[in-house]
């Protein structure tokens, strides 16, 4: 029996051109996967640089922290709970007692500089009356 | 007048008892302080994934709560 070089044997995968054409496609699979993991580093490193993380790590420290548990608080589902509505609470009225209290002081204090400041008056007044009647006295 | 003098002397004394252990106290809080700042400044991603990790299970469990 004859066989011929050109012609693959039975069951067997054609070599030569398809073997180059996949290792082709292999190869540009790879680039554009080497070209897709090359632009996330390059959006996430330009995103990291946008929100300057370390930075702002850097100089609120704390304030940094909290927010990133406030996100993942947000992220946990916990937004729209008692919890957060019990916390929402407590912040507005210390916060309403902290903006409300020197308010009220001012308006009381003038409140009672306007009592005194009447007080001294109508006591000048009673005793000019009290001296003229005395004067008018025989 | 001798009950007002005994009251504050016992006051007197109580405070220079107590304020050794009270400035120990401050001093202690503030180097964990420093050392805290210190450690979020030099792992910033570790601290700010594990805060959002603490956030997440806080929010969890108050969900499953609500």
């Amino acid at each position: 029996m004859e066989t011929r070089p050109d012609s693959p044997p039975n069951g067997r995968a054609p070599s030569g051109d398809g073997t180059k054409k996949l290792g082709k496609r292999i190869e540009k699979v790879g680039h554009t996967a080497e070209q897709v993991w090359d632009r996330t580093r390059d959006s996430f490193s330009e995103m990291g640089d946008a929100l300057d993380i370390k930075g702002r790590v850097h100089r609120h420290p704390y304030g940094t922290v909290a927010a990133a548990i406030g996100i993942g608080y947000v992220l946990g589902g916990g937004l729209f709970t008692p919890l957060t509505g019990g916390i929402v609470r407590l912040g507005l009225r210390i916060g309403l007692r902290l903006a409300v209290l020197p308010l009220l002081k001012q308006e009381v204090a003038e409140l009672v500089e306007g009592l005194e400041d009447e007080d001294v008056t109508t006591g000048k007044r009673q005793g000019a009356r009290r001296t003229r009647t005395r004067g008018d006295e025989p | 007048m001798e009950m007002t003098e005994k009251i504050e002397e016992t006051a007197r004394e109580l405070g220079a008892r107590v304020r050794p252990q009270i400035e120990e106290a401050k001093r202690r809080a503030s180097a964990l302080n420093d050392s805290a700042i210190g450690y979020i400044k030099e792992n910033p991603g570790k601290c700010l994934v594990g805060a959002i990790a603490v956030g997440f299970l806080i929010g969890k469990l108050a969900s499953r709560r609500g």
